[in-house]
């Protein structure tokens, strides 16, 4: 029986250590947030947090976590970066189908972590890895920049009703 | 005239004479040396299996994947053509069910089979000739009592000359010696018994001994290091730098049974399948008698040698998540493909994440400035079935052109040899066409 710390809280688990961490994510805990994509660390749908690091769970077999902080897209907000990310996110309004978001959230919510103020670089750097089939991409971009200065970037999403709209 | 044909005669008599001299063969049984896992006192059956798992008879004659242990089929890609493994398990009509114990050990030792016909050497008889009889006939033994599989021989497809059977009987006489284990008295058990492992049951000199122009192992250059099927097997020689002197016991001890060192490389390819099908089943002293042996193999520098660059400036210059000391220009083709499909595993510190077997700084395969190895994990892909998690990486020929992979190869080794890759597109097709 392992024990994994998840957004914070202990899950036992009785599963084989070389299940992928995905699996446990969604089909044992039932954290289905993260999504299942390529299966081969090839598309970053699959992304979580360990200890903060990016990491793809399709591929990360549970045995080798131990009880290392495992962080998902249902709890990112919980942190500054993911906050500022997610709030981004809605002010750009990134997501179109938005099956590869989760992903793309918590690959950026790591990048300004650690990079508080990515060029474009970095920005490459960090999500190259998260394959878009919309193509997104312009807005992730100006997303992640927004959450790092704060400044509007692109046109920004109409999150109220406009005046006189009839609700 | 007369005189002529006298000499004709007498030249043809010591060519003769010469031929079945140099083809003599040891008719002594042998005696093996100690090997912990399979004592003489263990069932038949057990040392059987621990000598043929030693042995690595799975690799050639099961193809992977299938049911059908031992059935043979397997082909492999020569320069002259492709041959296929035989069916060995003890079915009567298409296996060896018929094969009587001497049948058995002489084609083991001798590369002679059942009808009286030469085995190609890409059977190991090169090696196994130093085989005990006593361990053969436990393989024997172990191999029928196994499912019988009734599945018939691949025919070879060998182009003239090299599908004359007869002629092997010359290179045999050029190139092989059917001779049993000396152990050296001057040496510990132990390392007569990792001799043994390593040159009999292992013949580890089969794919990492540098081969002559008539494709014999050079034996003065014993494990320097070879190309095979399109990959390369590294210099396993005590050389410091371009063998594994410098690697420690343990380093070389994992790397043998778990397929991975942590700063010295995972095993892919055949040698994968080495670990996965044999050396992993050895028990810690046999893998340490190994170890001993290997230890002591003469230095050498080998054919191409490799330096490793353990801090390469570029590594040195990364994080786990981001480049330093590369150009990053748009026609950096290397260092994008890299980015969007690599480095979520690999990292740019080399270091690897989601799993140790993923890191790369100080391995031989990225400061191989051929790129060799490099360029058929990523056509291929790369997989590893020891204990605990299975290894996998997904191949990328179909998704990449010539082009792609040899500029990806060539970064790789930029930024993680800190070397200039000399890996070109018409490189990465010829070895497209290779495994």
């Amino acid at each position: 029986m392992l024990s994994l710390s998840v957004n914070g809280q202990s899950y036992p688990v009785d599963v084989p250590d070389d299940m992928p961490l995905l699996w446990v994510l969604r089909d044992v805990i039932g954290l289905t947030g993260t999504k299942f994509g390529c299966g081969i660390a090839q598309c970053g749908a699959c992304t979580v947090h360990v200890d903060g690091q990016a990491v793809r769970s399709c591929v990360l077999p549970v045995g080798s976590l131990g009880n290392k902080a495992i962080t998902t897209i249902e709890a990112v907000g919980n942190t500054p970066s993911g906050q500022k990310i997610q709030q981004a996110w809605l002010d750009v309004d990134v997501v179109q189908c938005g099956y590869c978001q989760s992903g793309q959230i918590m690959s950026a919510a790591a990048l300004l972590q650690r990079t508080p103020n990515p060029n474009d670089a970095d920005i490459d750097a960090a999500m190259s890895g998260n394959i878009c089939r919309c193509g997104t991409y312009v807005r992730i971009r100006a997303a992640i920049k927004q959450a790092a200065t704060g400044r509007p970037e692109l046109l920004q999403t109409i999150v109220s009703a406009p005046e006189g709209a009839s609700s | 005239m007369i005189r002529f044909l006298i000499v004709v005669a007498l030249l043809l008599l010591l060519g003769v004479g010469a031929y079945f001299y140099l083809n003599r063969t040891d008719v002594s049984d042998g005696t093996a040396p100690q090997v912990v896992g399979a004592p003489p006192s263990a069932d038949v059956l057990a040392r059987g299996e621990y000598l043929a798992k030693a042995a690595d008879c799975t690799a050639c004659h099961t193809l992977p994947g299938s049911a059908k242990a031992f059935a043979g089929g397997v082909p492999f890609k020569l320069p002259f053509g492709t041959i296929y493994s035989s069916n060995i398990t003890a079915d009567e009509a298409t296996g060896i069910g018929s094969w009587s114990d001497d049948d058995f050990v002489r084609a083991v030792r001798e590369g002679v089979r059942k009808d009286g016909k030469h085995l190609y050497p890409a059977f190991p008889y090169t090696s196994y000739t130093q085989l005990s009889r006593s361990d053969v006939l436990a393989i024997k033994a172990y191999l029928f009592s196994l499912p019988k599989a009734p599945q018939a021989n691949k025919a070879n497809d060998l182009s003239f000359p090299y599908n004359q059977r007869w002629a092997m009987g010359f290179w045999n006489a050029a190139f092989f010696k059917s001779q049993r284990f000396t152990p050296d008295p001057s040496q510990s058990p132990q390392w007569n018994s990792g001799k043994y492992l390593t040159i009999a049951l292992g013949h580890c000199a089969e794919c990492h001994t540098p081969r002559n122009l008539g494709f014999g192992l050079e034996h003065g250059n014993e494990l320097a290091g070879e190309e095979l099927q399109g990959w390369r097997a590294y210099n396993i020689t005590s050389d410091p730098t371009h063998g594994i002197g410098a690697w420690s016991d343990s380093d070389i001890a994992s790397y043998l049974t778990t397929g991975h060192a942590d700063g010295r490389g995972s095993a892919s390819g055949p040698m994968a399948e080495a670990v996965e099908n044999s050396l992993r089943f050895l028990n810690s002293a046999d893998a340490a008698a190994l170890v001993t042996y290997l230890r002591t193999v003469p230095a050498h520098e080998g054919k191409d040698p490799i330096t490793i660059d353990t801090e390469a400036a570029p590594v040195m210059a990364s994080n786990q998540a981001a480049q330093g000391g590369d150009s990053a220009n748009a026609d950096n083709v290397g260092l994008h493909l890299f980015e969007g499909a690599c480095a979520s595993c690999h990292q740019w510190n080399g270091k690897g994440q989601q799993t140790p077997y993923a890191s790369l700084l100080g391995t031989r395969g990225v400061n191989d400035v051929r790129g060799t190895n490099v360029t058929q994990i990523l056509l291929h892909g790369s997989s590893l079935h020891a204990e605990g998690p299975n290894i996998f990486m997904p191949g990328f020929g179909d998704a990449y052109s010539n082009t792609e992979i040899a500029a990806l190869t060539n970064y790789v080794i930029g930024h993680f040899g800190n070397k200039q890759g000399a890996v070109t597109p018409d490189d990465v097709a010829q070895r497209r066409k290779q495994l």
